[in-house]
């Protein structure tokens, strides 16, 4: 990454920190609480995806992300446990890569998010996938979003090398469009299916 | 001496020193004219004075017409290169040479008015008479499509460039920066050349065009504009661009250029194009640009205490600064101790915020740098806007604080808005600040209660705030029009709202400049500190006093008289100190090292 020494080092600064101490990550059986943070490149549209899953709506005017923006949304699964997301939407500008173990570091779930019309961004978010398997917690759960998916005619990132990638790595996988609100909701739940239980039962 | 006595202008002060300004003007000896410039000098800056043929009471410099020197200078034909120890001015001029690099130099060229004050190309002026004010005023870079091909590009009347050491395009105000390598080049080009010389340039004069250099170690920033701003004001809008970049990306950022000298910067600044932009905007509206103090929201006494105690409580938790504003205007701000915020960060910072759209949809925790304080360590900002135009920044050194930080935010939000602080904020923004027309009558034959006071509620029947005298005409008392009254010991200032006859943001940024002007005059080291300064040009009256303690700078009528407009100045001193408590954020302030 470019410039990473004009930020932080990472080896040297205890960057390990946005945990919610009080929580770690669960509540109780029935409500959990989870981190999850949104990465990739800048311009892809997770934003965009987090403002749909929160608040419904969709902004189609560019609003670049600044550091990192936070925000909660709860969902109730069929077997009545709830999941509050706690959802860190990161910046995609290369400054803030050398923050980013900031952001996902003691994380939950990762949603790698690429622009289908991209193959760049699909590049970047592969770097990302490293990046976590690196640093990442190692029974951290990834989801790779292949956005814009409404854009179809500009394809360039065929579904397949999509899943390809994904299975290879052990994630997720699933094309959204935040503009239709296409699949939105389903990365969530299925995200939720995902999670480890805390073994109560 | 108490800090409300630090404001003080009247006789009865403490201070001997700030004398009435009827005083300081009544030992000078004036010749008055209308459309000429007429320049005056404290008696007591006479000695200092070596260039001038008057040696009357006061010194006195009459200009026959109201352009500065730029025309002088400009008809020396060719090159003239000047070093005064390691300065140099260059001088070209030459109608029939524009510069192989594509940047005409403009003079003798037809059918553009170099004289219109609006940025834009001359004949896209009308449109930009609806759509250029400041509320309309679209953030965002323009243009990008030109290059110094274009004759459009070469026409813009103030272009900002930053390029790195080795004349690679970091950002530039108009056109696509990869597309002006070239002309990039080309001022790098010239940078070195007289480096290598062991010199340094400074500025350029081509024409009506200067061309303003500043070198920050690898990182060059030019300045080309035909505004007739000062070579200064120039140079300190440079400045805070480099701050901007500093804000983003740390002084650090340096040692990529140590690594690879041609490293390309771009990619680091993505997406802050518009936060440039909005500074370059701001140069043209905020005062605070060129006074280096900031300005706070009129609020009742009591509104900015209580939100200054909840700030107060979260900065003793690990907060190093806590700062509420609304828009630009500060409604309360406390740092912790020893830590102290200088007015440059506060503007440079508040415009990355506000230029920057994604703050508004959600709570942020961001890495900024506030050059002032520490130009090679990022801080964290937890930054959240509690209603559409006020929003609260909190700052640490802990990058894991946003926990902590957030519950602050919490309480701080619970208590403003049981408090009403928010509500008096919105009302505050909608009733405005000082209006001109409100100046109190003489202030030493009234009550001091008299003055009109903000933040209070008032019935509009009784108590009536305005205190109109009879007086025909636009603008207040003797044909004021407006004032900035800048405190030097709170590094803050207050503006009088605009307005008729200045009400188009054209007529605002022209008022500017002149404050500029005038700012630099009065602090200009070469010729001694002025300490009044009275102009009258055909635009307006510009008066400027400046004591230890405060700096004033009004504007009259053209026509005004000048006893009388002296007489107002005062007034206006006198009513900014009976309303101190609320237009300015006095007591703990972090500013007192």
């Amino acid at each position: 990454m470019g410039c990473s020494s004009s930020l932080p080092d990472r080896s040297t600064g205890r960057l390990g920190g946005l945990n919610n101490s009080e929580s770690g990550g669960v509540a109780d059986a029935k409500n959990l609480r989870v981190k999850l943070v949104l990465l990739g490149d800048s311009g892809v549209g997770k934003s965009c995806i987090v403002l749909r899953f929160v608040r419904g709506q969709f902004d189609p005017t560019s609003k670049v992300t600044i550091g990192a923006s936070f925000l909660s949304q709860t969902i109730a699964l069929q077997d009545s446990t709830t999941i509050k997301f706690e959802i860190w939407d990161t910046a995609g500008q290369e400054r803030y890569a050398a923050l980013a173990p900031l952001y996902y570091r003691g994380a939950a779930v990762a949603v790698i998010v690429y622009d289908i019309t991209s193959p760049e961004t699909f590049n970047k978010a592969q770097y990302w996938v490293k990046e976590l398997q690196k640093h990442g917690s190692p029974d951290i759960v990834m989801a790779l979003v292949g956005n814009k998916a409404d854009l179809h005619e500009k394809r360039e990132v065929p579904t397949q090398d999509g899943i390809e990638y994904a299975e290879k790595n052990g994630m997720f996988f699933i094309e959204t469009s935040a503009k239709t609100a296409d699949n939105i909701n389903q990365l969530f739940e299925e995200i939720a299916k995902r999670l480890p239980r805390p073994s109560s039962t | 001496m108490s800090s409300s006595d630090s404001n003080s202008s009247s006789v009865d002060d403490h201070n001997p020193n700030p004398k009435p300004l009827d005083y300081q003007f009544e030992t000078l000896n004036l010749e008055q004219g209308s459309g000429s410039t007429i320049i005056q000098n404290d008696v007591d800056e006479e000695g200092r004075q070596q260039d001038q043929g008057s040696s009357l009471n006061g010194s006195l410099n009459v200009n026959s017409n109201n352009h500065e020197q730029d025309d002088g200078i400009g008809l020396v034909r060719g090159v003239v290169l000047r070093r005064t120890n390691s300065e140099v001015e260059v001088d070209v001029n030459g109608p029939s040479s524009p510069s192989s690099s594509g940047y005409a130099g403009e003079r003798g060229s037809s059918g553009v008015s170099e004289d219109d004050e609006i940025e834009e190309v001359a004949n896209d002026s009308a449109l930009h008479e609806v759509f250029d004010s400041q509320a309309a005023w679209l953030p965002g870079k323009r243009h990008v499509d030109e290059d110094d091909a274009s004759i459009s590009w070469r026409k813009r009347k103030k272009h900002f460039f930053i390029l790195s050491h080795s004349g690679k395009p970091i950002y530039s105000r108009y056109g696509d920066e990869h597309k002006l390598a070239g002309f990039s080049a080309t001022l790098q080009a010239i940078i070195s050349f007289v480096e290598n010389g062991g010199d340094r340039v400074k500025l350029v004069r081509a024409g009506k065009h200067q061309v303003v250099f500043l070198v920050k170690g690898p990182i060059y920033l030019v300045c080309i504009s035909c505004t007739e701003q000062p070579y200064e004001s120039l140079r300190g809008e440079l400045e805070l661009i480099y701050g901007q970049m500093i804000l983003i990306l740390t002084k650090s950022v340096n040692r990529c250029f140590e690594k690879n000298p041609k490293f390309d910067m771009t990619p680091l600044l993505g997406g802050t194009d518009v936060v440039f932009s909005s500074l370059i905007h701001s140069f043209s509206w905020n005062p605070a640009t060129f006074l280096h103090a900031y300005t706070c929201l009129p609020l009742a006494y009591g509104t900015r205490q209580a939100a200054g105690a909840i700030l107060h409580d979260v900065a003793d938790s690990g907060v190093l600064f806590a700062i509420l504003m609304c828009k630009h205007k500060v409604v309360s701000l406390v740092g912790a101790q020893k830590a102290s915020l200088h007015p440059d960060d506060m503007l440079l910072l508040s415009n990355f915020i506000m230029s920057s759209e994604s703050f508004r949809t959600s709570e942020s925790f961001s890495p900024i740098c506030l050059p002032r304080y520490n130009p090679m360590a990022f801080l964290y900002a937890y930054v959240r806007y509690l209603d559409v135009d006020t929003y609260l920044m909190l700052l640490t050194t802990s990058s894991d604080a946003f926990y902590h930080l957030k519950d602050c935010r919490i309480r701080i939000e619970m208590v403003l808005l049981k408090s009403n602080v928010l509500s008096e904020v919105q009302r505050s923004m909608l009733d405005g600040g000082m209006h001109v027309e409100d100046l109190p009558a003489d202030p030493l034959s009234r009550p001091r209660s008299a003055s009109p006071h903000f933040g209070e509620h008032q019935e509009p029947t009784d108590s009536p705030r305005r205190f109109r005298e009879p007086f025909a005409g636009i603008g207040g008392p003797a044909g004021l029009w407006h004032f900035i009254y800048r405190s030097i010991y709170l590094e803050q200032y207050i503006s009088s709202e605009f307005s008729a006859p200045i009400n188009s943001p054209q007529q605002q940024k022209r008022l500017y400049r002149a404050y500029q002007k005038l700012y630099t005059s009065m602090h200009d080291k070469g010729n001694g500190a002025h300490k009044t300064q009275f102009r009258r040009d055909e635009n307006y009256v510009l008066l400027c006093w400046v004591t230890p303690d405060f700096e004033l700078y009004a504007t009259f009528d053209p026509l005004a008289d000048k006893g009388l407009a002296i007489k107002t100045c005062n007034r206006v001193c006198q009513w900014v100190k009976d309303v101190e408590n609320e237009i300015f954020l006095l007591g703990a302030s972090p500013f007192s090292w």
